[in-house]
């Protein structure tokens, strides 16, 4: 901004000098004033260029607050749950079926410690060797792959092809298709073992390189400036909107039939649940929604209540177009009749999807209605450019 | 019949001081500057992985009407388009086969340009129409290269028409700009200008400002008063270096506040052209001390003055053109409803920053022969800005659904009912339906008449 204030001042000066007064050096000046302009105006242009307009980082303690009460913790936890995990599969043993049903609980703890993290999806976890995404949840799992893979004893699990034959959709599969009984006798088949542990490693390899590499790119994230296509600002609010849709589309009106597949539409599939052999689908779901709010509210791992998209939008006094009233609050209520949606449910989704279609699809009402609250005014708000390049100028 | 004298003598002064000669300085320091803002532009273009965002990752793109054919080249062709508008932006700064440059830049730029609609920006089409003026220009004929090469071309004056073709588009840009902004929610209700503010109260010292509602009206109204008059200004001699001097913290300020780009610093460096000839002339003689180069004296008097049937069909032309250019904003007038609510009749009219439009589509195909009915994912087929620059004009809602339609028959689905529900708001005004939610867009055809299936504002 200073740069305004110093053309007004240039301004000032000009305006204010008479010439008559100031004579002949002023007349030797004129000459020479408007290539002083263009100078002036290259002047500007090369400074205005290296500094963005944004460059007091007006989201840096949103940043700050995400990264550091959020995404680090998150990650963390996500780590130090596989690596539970990771134990007691080592520590498995066929003939004891607690063995197994530790295994199933370490499991259940990390699918749901992935929903807190699957919103990060930008800077190193979208870099082509992590993708995070891909990697770990990839639903649902190829099962004939999967018992190809194991049945040849060789595999690449770094192969795109394998995505669906691996991560945490794949051990779904492994620990829980079957009644503990059978999975105990499958889990002695030491090939099989080995298999969970690849895809484990798998993980942990991906997860470990994203930590590492939030540890330099914790400072970019929150110093950065504007709302260009590589800003925090966009990367944050593009994935949280990717994320809240994805949950809408995959993990709910998907396999209830609201959904179309390269515009076909598609029956109800309940088998292309999340988690659909440890029947998690709804907690999964809860989970990801609360971890969408958490960042909307602001609210850290350690339960801390501090800035978050609400403060930012509650700055603005912002209004919503799409509801009556303040927009952080409208949003946050929105959050709130989703999860309460969500909790209703008794059973796991697809016996809801079999058997209470009609209360599915009200669910599946509230999830859309989100989302013109995002697209048409947190977007506009936080003047957050989907847009990857420039605005029509004046 | 005195009137019809005058008009008469009017039409031949005009035309007389069309054809006049006048110092080429001011062309030449503009085909310099051209050429190199264009660098620049088509440089941080590429920088900013752009290339590779828009012409390689979409699998869909959006076509004006009228040009369906224009398709990308792929990987290698898009860069190779993008270098030979490098080299051509260079060869047109130092006058180098120029003729050629212009029109190969001309053309290169305006392919790229016509790939995808939902790029569209004022400023790309005025890019677009300086580089086709630029191509009729003789703007190489002093300070060039080809002088170097062929001294006989070079020419110290030209016709008044050639610098006067360039500063009337200039000024057309901003003049229409300023029109657009007469309306009743730019200059009474200050909309969208206060948003605008609004989302930059935090800005340190002067941000507590832009929640007052007069600061907000005085942006407004300062920007339509801008535009309307300085075109005027820097024609006039007495005030001109006021004008320049308001226009380039005019495009300062609008450059820091909004996500424009290279606009700004185009627009403050081509308007140097309404200096007088004297100011060019001495940019020319600091180029040239600079470089080192000697002033290549023309040989022969060479005299671009035309005669008889040849000089009446240039001014024929250029005053069609004008013409054209001056009505073409218009045509939105044919249509009716809010131009700002339908777009019909939007584009290719200098409508820059005037309204703020967001807008949220859900799209469902549904099966005919079994009513089984599903929403689309629109990140199936469509990049985020392209989902969001569709969600608020009608014309690329409608070739969204063929898209789909496309796909969808490709893969077996024959006729396919397709809906849209679409919730836009302009201005800050409520979200509201935006086209009919009954009607099957798969069976609409594109056109210029009135689409009658958006719904009123």
């Amino acid at each position: 901004m200073h740069l305004v204030l110093q053309t007004l001042l240039i301004t000032k000066i000009i305006i204010l000098e008479p010439p008559a007064k100031v004579g002949g050096s002023f007349l030797a000046m004129k000459r020479y004033t408007p290539i002083v302009f263009i100078v002036f105006a290259l002047l500007s242009l090369g400074s205005c260029c290296t500094k963005g307009p944004d460059d007091e980082v007006e989201y840096s303690d949103l940043f700050d607050n995400i990264a550091n009460n959020m995404i680090v913790p998150r990650y963390a936890e996500f780590q130090s749950d596989l690596g539970a995990l990771e134990m007691s599969v080592n520590a498995f043993d066929a003939s004891d079926v607690s063995s197994l049903s530790l295994i199933q609980e370490q499991f259940k703890a990390a699918y749901l410690s992935w929903q807190s993290i699957s919103v990060f999806e930008f800077g190193p976890a979208a870099e082509y060797s992590a993708l995070l995404r891909a990697n770990c949840n990839a639903f649902p799992a190829n099962y004939s792959r999967i018992e190809e893979n194991i049945e040849a004893e060789e595999y690449n699990l770094a192969f795109p092809s394998n995505y669906g034959a691996k991560g945490l959709p794949a051990l779904d599969y492994l620990l829980f298709h079957s009644n503990p009984s059978d999975l105990l006798i499958e889990l002695s088949d030491s090939s099989r073992m080995l298999y969970i542990q690849d895809c484990l490693a798998d993980m942990q390899g991906k997860v470990d390189e994203v930590v590492n590499a939030w540890d330099s790119y914790r400072t970019t994230f929150v110093g950065s400036e504007g709302n260009d296509q590589n800003s925090s600002l966009s990367l944050l609010f593009n994935q949280f909107l990717y994320d809240y849709e994805k949950l809408k589309r995959d993990k709910f009106a998907l396999p209830a039939g609201f959904a179309t597949q390269f515009g076909i539409p598609l029956d109800a599939d309940t088998s292309v649940v999340e988690g659909r052999f440890s029947k998690m689908s709804f907690q999964l779901i809860q989970a990801n929604l609360e971890s969408l709010e958490n960042i909307y509210l602001g609210v850290g791992e350690d339960g801390v209540d501090g800035v978050g998209i609400f403060e930012k939008l509650k700055e603005y006094n912002a209004q919503s177009t799409v509801v009556d009233g303040d927009l952080a609050v409208s949003i946050q209520e929105q959050f709130s009749v989703c999860k309460d949606a969500i909790s209703q449910f008794t059973n796991d989704l697809p016996f809801e999807i079999v058997h209470n279609i009609f209360e599915v699809q009200e669910t599946s009402n509230q999830f859309q209605k989100m989302v013109p609250m995002l697209k048409n005014d947190m977007r506009s708000y936080l003047s957050v450019t989907v847009t990857l390049t420039d605005a029509d100028g004046d | 019949m005195p009137t019809v004298t005058k008009a008469k003598s009017y039409s031949t002064q005009f035309s007389q001081w069309f054809h006049a000669e006048t110092s080429i300085a001011p062309l030449v320091v503009f085909r310099i500057i051209f050429g190199l803002m264009m660098l620049a532009s088509t440089v941080r273009f590429w920088a900013k992985g752009w290339i590779d965002s828009l012409f390689i990752q979409p699998n869909n793109f959006f076509h004006y009407y009228g040009f369906e054919w224009v398709k990308p080249m792929g990987e290698v062709g898009m860069y190779t388009v993008f270098v030979l508008l490098i080299i051509s932006s260079i060869f047109i700064a130092i006058g180098f086969f120029y003729r050629w440059a212009t029109l190969l830049y001309f053309l290169l730029f305006t392919y790229i340009e016509l790939i995808d609609i939902t790029n569209y920006l004022n400023h790309y089409y005025f890019i677009s129409l300086v580089a086709l003026i630029m191509c009729f220009l003789p703007a190489h004929r002093s300070l060039s290269v080809d002088v170097w090469r062929k001294p006989s071309i070079a020419l110290s004056k030209v016709p008044n028409w050639t610098i006067a073709s360039v500063k009337f588009q200039l000024g057309l840009v901003y003049f229409f700009a300023g029109i657009a902004k007469i309306n009743y929610d730019w200059l009474f209700d200050a909309m969208p200008m206060s948003i605008w503010l609004q989302a930059k109260t935090h800005w340190p010292i002067i941000g507590a400002l832009f929640s007052e509602k007069w600061i907000a009206y005085s942006f407004s109204w300062m920007g339509c008063i801008f535009d309307l008059t300085v075109v005027f200004f820097l024609l006039s001699k007495r005030c001109r270096l006021l004008a320049y001097l308001s226009l380039v913290i005019f495009h300062i300020v609008t450059g820091v506040m909004f996500p424009i780009g290279m606009f700004p610093w185009i627009m403050i460096l081509a308007t140097l052209i309404f200096f007088s000839s004297d100011f060019h002339q001495k940019i020319i003689v600091f180029i040239q001390s600079i470089l080192k180069l000697k002033e290549v004296e023309p040989i022969e008097y060479n005299s671009l003055f035309l005669h008889g049937f040849k000089k009446k069909l240039l001014t024929g032309f250029l005053l069609s053109y004008m013409f054209f250019q001056m009505v073409f904003p218009f045509r939105y007038m044919l249509y009716p409803g809010n131009l700002f609510w339908t777009e019909q009749g939007y584009r290719f009219s200098w409508r820059v920053m005037l309204m703020e439009k967001a807008g949220t589509a859900f799209f469902y195909v549904t099966d005919p022969k079994t009513g089984k009915r599903g929403e689309v994912d629109n990140s199936q087929f469509l990049t985020a800005t392209q989902e969001k620059m569709m969600a608020t004009q009608p014309d690329l809602i409608l070739q969204y659904a063929h898209i789909i339609k496309q796909e969808v028959e490709s893969r077996g689905l024959e006729n396919p009912i397709i809906n849209a529900e679409v919730y836009v708001t302009l201005n800050g005004s409520r979200s509201k339906l935006f086209i009919d939610p009954k009607v099957n867009i798969a069976e609409l055809e594109d056109g210029l008449r009135h689409k009658d299936w958006i719904l009123d504002f």
